[in-house]
Formats: structure tokens, C-alpha cells, sequence
């Protein structure tokens, strides 16, 4: 027994989780899993990765069925993040869910998890030429001229076939009526969605939520990079507010009105013709 | 309180992409993409990712049913398949074999498609076969 | 709150390439000459910055794109393999 299942098993057994959520090998594949009391001896099969899937998109799950349900799940560095977010919007009561964190990363030459940082794909020649590279950085993706930076964005999004992976896998998407699904916001019955704002309403829905665990690019069978898009959501949400998602345990600076504004509007663009 | 994760194929379409059906005490509550899966590594489409509403749909055809005067009464197998076979026969002995076609499905297994096509040809006697996938 | 989010959503347009195209200002009902001149300016803006490029985008023409290709940014291990010739020309359009 690894320190990990002894763990969860000790757990379980002394009642500190009513169920614990982490993952186990069938057939080959990694899959999630929740270990109970009842099946305490599943313990021994108990797996950290390498997959990754949103545990805490399941404990919401739980917890809205049980809301006293204590549950306990491995989490890497993301799972964390998104656990903090979700008890700031109120999924999830604070100390219900008990963690045990692993790494993501146990060698370098041996990246553990299939998160797209540790192992990045290489974008292709035609993302090269028509798209937005994800690997690239956000100071990179900002040094093309905006007409430029515009239409590779425009290609990306043009892609985009309406399968709502972004929204569904994504650990901090847990609204009942989805904007992206209201007929007023976003025009039915065509593909590629009504872009860019398809893209830009989620993008704003991120701001002060998104945890950057890359899971929407990963379900993205477009391969938008999504992941991108949000990062510069939340260097904004950054620079501006100074608020760092998934950080804490403060409300994000959209949902406080704050006392006083302590910004002014932004002058009227000069534009020089580019 | 029991959480189930059970890993199965998408119905809809020739892909067979893998996906995790998320089963909340016995209910099917959420389907996900499975992330290892050789087919979809991780992706669906929204097909795919709405597996779990049309288990649990209402409108969903749980019995056999017989349409008499404009509307569908619910009847057992060995009925409904009396009433196919007349009906079948009737029409082929007045408008020919080539008046009857069988649409096969997704939703099936292989060899029940090939079952399927095979009562069109060698027992109705018509190459009317069609599929959804056929896209 | 209505100039958190413009500022947040000026921002996030003008890394999407669309910028100077959304504006706010406080005005009130005794300054009619502020009103003028904000709203000749943001339309001398507007005029300047010519036609919205979400027109040709509906019909799908991104004619801005450089052919030359954006260095990958990551390390040498994720550089693309190189391109076999296969004699066959993509049209770039
Ligand atoms: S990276 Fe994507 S999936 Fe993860 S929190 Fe942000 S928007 Fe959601
Ligand atoms: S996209 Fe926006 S409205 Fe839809 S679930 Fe996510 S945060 Fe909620
Ligand atoms: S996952 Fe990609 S293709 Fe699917 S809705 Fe989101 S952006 Fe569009
Ligand atoms: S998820 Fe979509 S593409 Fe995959 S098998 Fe199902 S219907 Fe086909």
C-alpha cells in the first residue's frame, strides 16, 4: 500500500470523508472514482493520475445532493485553485471538501498528469500561419498588429463547432441557465456560432473565475486556444484590480461594488492609421 | 450517497468515441469525454456530451407501440411484430418488394445493422437500406 | 461596477485586435457641451478607424494574416516537424 491509499483508507475509516474521489486503472484506462466506507478495500487500487479530470465538478455534484456529505479528493495545484473559487461562489461550504494533494509533476523526465503545460503540443504549420500558436506567451500574442491579431483570433473562433466541451468540462461553469445557451445572446441554428461572441461571453464569465487548469482547451475538438484567451482574461483582472484567481478566499472584483471607484475612464482612443 | 463512473462508447455516431457516464445514485446525472480513449482523446461533440438527457428523456420509447385509428396504443412484442408482419406482407404483395425500406441506426450494434440489412435483401428482397451515419 | 467591466472590456477587445471602438463617459444633463464634443470625438474615432473588421470576418475574409509564420515561442522540442514537400499548393485564401 502506497502512503496515499494508507491514507484515504484511514480516512474513510475513521469517518474524517464519507467519500473520497480520486482515480483507479480499468481496463488501462485512469478513470475517476469514488471510494466509500462500504468498499473500504478498494483503497488498494487507488491511483493519482495520469489523467486529470475536474474531481471537484463531482464533489459539487455530491454536495448538491448532500449538502453535509464530507468529502475528500486528491488535488494537484489546479484541483486546489478550483476548489477555492468554488466555496467563494458558494458551491461548496468551506472545509467540506478535504484534500490530499499530490504533485503533478513527480520527474521531469516523466511528466505525470496530461496537463497541456507539462506536455505541450506543437501547434501545426496551418495554426502557425492562420491561428493564435497556444504555446505562445501573452506579451508574444500581443505583438502582432491588432488587425493581424484580430483576424488570426476571428480564424480560431470560425472553427468553433458549438459542442459546449469549454463550458461543461470546466470546473468552475456550474450556472443553471448558461448565457451561451440563451437564444437572445447567442444566435441558434448555424455554425460556427455567432463569433466572436460566443468566445467573449465566456471569456468574461471567466474573469475572476478561471483557474487556468487548461481542461477547455484540452475538450476543445477545435483546438481554440481557449486557454490563452483566459489567461489574458485574468492578467487583466490582474493588472487592473490586482485580484489573483483562485488564490484566496475573496469575492472576485466583479460581484463587490467596492466604496469608492478608484479608476477613470480611459481617454478616447488617438489611432494612428495602422 | 454513491458515485459511479462507468466508461462506455457514444451511441450517435460511427466515431465510437469513448465516453464516462457519471451515475449519482443510480441516476445518470452528466456525461463526460474519457480523457485516455485512443478515438476522442478527451473530446466529444455535443451529441456526445448530451448522452445522459436522452436516457433520461421522457419522450424516450420504452414499448412497443401500435399506431390504430391515428393513435399509438402500447402493445406487447409478440403483437407488435404480428402487426409488422401482416402489414409488410400486404404491402409487398400489392406494390412489389422495392416499396419497403429499413432504415438501421447507430444506436445499434454492428451485427444487428448487418441483421437488419440482411432481412431487407435476402428476406424482403429490396436494396432500400439506409443509415443514419450514411452522412 | 459598469466602469469595472467597460475598462476590463476594452482591454479584452483590444487583445482580440478591436480597439478604441467602445467608449464610456460620465455626462450629466448640465454638460451639454462635453456631450458634443465626446460624441464628434467618438465618431471622428469611429470614422477613422473605417468599416468594423467583424464585417469581412462574416464573410469569412481574414485577409490580415502575414503568410510568414509566427516562431513557436515554446522550446526546440515543440517546434513542428518539418512539412514534407508534397508538391501540392495551398491557396492561401
Ligand atoms: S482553464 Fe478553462 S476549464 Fe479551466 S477554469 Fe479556466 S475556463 Fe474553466
Ligand atoms: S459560460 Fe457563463 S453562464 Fe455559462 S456556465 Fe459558464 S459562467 Fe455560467
Ligand atoms: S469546446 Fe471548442 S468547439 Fe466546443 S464550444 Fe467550446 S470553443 Fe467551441
Ligand atoms: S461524441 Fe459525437 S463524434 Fe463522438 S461518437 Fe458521439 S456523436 Fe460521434
Amino acid at each position: 500500500m502506497t502512503s496515499i491509499q494508507q491514507q484515504v483508507h484511514t480516512w474513510l475509516e475513521e469517518g474524517r470523508v464519507d467519500i473520497f474521489l480520486a482515480y483507479r486503472m480499468v481496463e488501462g484506462h485512469p478513470l475517476p472514482h469514488a471510494f466509500t466506507r462500504e468498499r473500504i478495500d478498494e483503497t488498494d487500487t487507488l491511483v493519482t493520475g495520469p489523467a486529470r479530470y475536474s474531481l471537484e465538478k463531482f464533489a459539487t455534484h455530491i454536495a448538491s445532493r448532500y449538502p453535509d456529505a464530507k468529502i475528500g479528493m486528491v488535488a494537484r495545484d489546479c484541483n486546489q485553485r478550483a476548489l477555492n473559487v468554488l466555496q467563494v461562489w458558494n458551491q461548496l461550504k468551506p472545509g467540506q471538501v478535504d484534500t490530499v494533494p499530490v504533485n503533478c509533476c513527480p520527474s521531469l523526465l516523466k511528466p505525470h498528469a496530461d496537463c497541456s503545460y507539462l506536455e505541450p503540443k506543437p501547434a501545426g504549420h496551418v495554426k502557425l500561419e492562420r491561428g493564435q500558436d497556444p504555446n505562445q506567451s501573452l506579451a508574444q500574442a500581443d505583438t502582432l498588429p491588432r488587425a493581424e491579431r484580430f483576424d488570426r483570433w476571428m480564424y480560431e473562433f470560425s472553427k468553433c463547432i458549438k459542442c459546449y466541451g469549454c463550458r461543461n468540462i470546466c470546473p468552475v461553469c456550474f450556472c443553471k441557465d448558461c448565457s451561451l445557451e440563451h437564444p437572445d445572446l447567442i444566435g441558434t441554428g448555424h455554425l460556427p456560432p455567432d463569433i466572436p461572441i460566443f468566445h467573449l461571453v465566456r471569456a468574461v464569465h471567466m474573469a475572476g473565475r478561471c483557474i487556468d487548469c487548461g481542461l477547455c482547451e484540452d475538450a476543445c475538438p477545435a483546438e481554440i486556444p481557449l486557454r490563452l484567451l483566459y489567461r489574458k482574461v485574468n492578467a487583466i483582472v490582474k493588472d487592473l484590480f490586482g485580484y489573483e484567481t483562485g488564490s484566496g478566499d475573496t469575492l472576485p472584483p466583479f460581484s463587490i461594488l467596492g466604496d469608492k471607484p478608484t479608476m477613470s475612464p480611459q481617454p478616447l482612443l488617438a489611432v494612428s492609421q495602422e | 450517497m454513491d458515485l459511479k463512473f462507468v466508461p462506455s462508447i457514444c451511441s450517435y455516431c460511427g466515431t465510437g468515441c469513448g465516453v464516462l457516464f457519471e451515475v449519482l445514485d443510480g441516476e445518470l446525472v452528466g456525461t463526460l469525454p474519457m480523457k485516455t480513449h485512443p478515438v476522442n482523446h478527451g473530446k466529444l461533440c455535443i451529441k456526445g456530451w448530451n448522452l445522459h438527457e436522452h436516457v433520461n428523456s421522457p419522450l424516450r420509447l420504452k414499448h412497443p407501440l401500435v399506431k390504430t385509428f391515428g393513435r399509438f396504443t402500447k402493445v406487447d412484442w409478440d403483437k407488435a411484430i404480428g402487426v409488422a408482419t401482416d402489414r409488410l406482407k400486404a404491402v409487398i404483395a400489392a406494390h412489389g418488394p422495392d416499396s419497403v425500406g429499413i432504415l438501421v441506426s447507430a444506436k445499434m450494434t454492428n451485427e444487428e445493422n448487418y441483421l437488419a440489412q440482411k432481412f431487407a435483401r435476402a428476406v424482403i428482397g429490396t436494396n432500400n437500406v439506409d443509415h443514419c451515419a450514411r452522412l | 461596477m459598469t466602469l469595472k467591466r467597460m475598462t476590463f472590456l476594452q482591454h479584452l477587445l483590444d487583445f482580440m485586435g478591436l480597439a478604441g471602438r467602445l467608449h464610456l463617459e460620465w455626462i450629466s444633463s448640465a454638460e451639454a457641451q462635453r456631450f458634443v464634443a465626446t460624441v464628434t470625438g467618438f465618431t471622428e474615432t469611429i470614422r477613422r478607424l473605417g468599416p468594423s473588421p467583424l464585417r469581412s470576418a462574416a464573410l469569412r475574409r481574414y485577409d490580415n494574416i502575414s503568410a510568414a509564420p509566427v516562431p513557436c515561442s515554446g522550446p526546440a522540442s515543440l517546434q513542428p516537424p518539418a512539412m514534407p514537400d508534397s508538391g501540392i499548393q495551398i491557396a492561401n485564401g
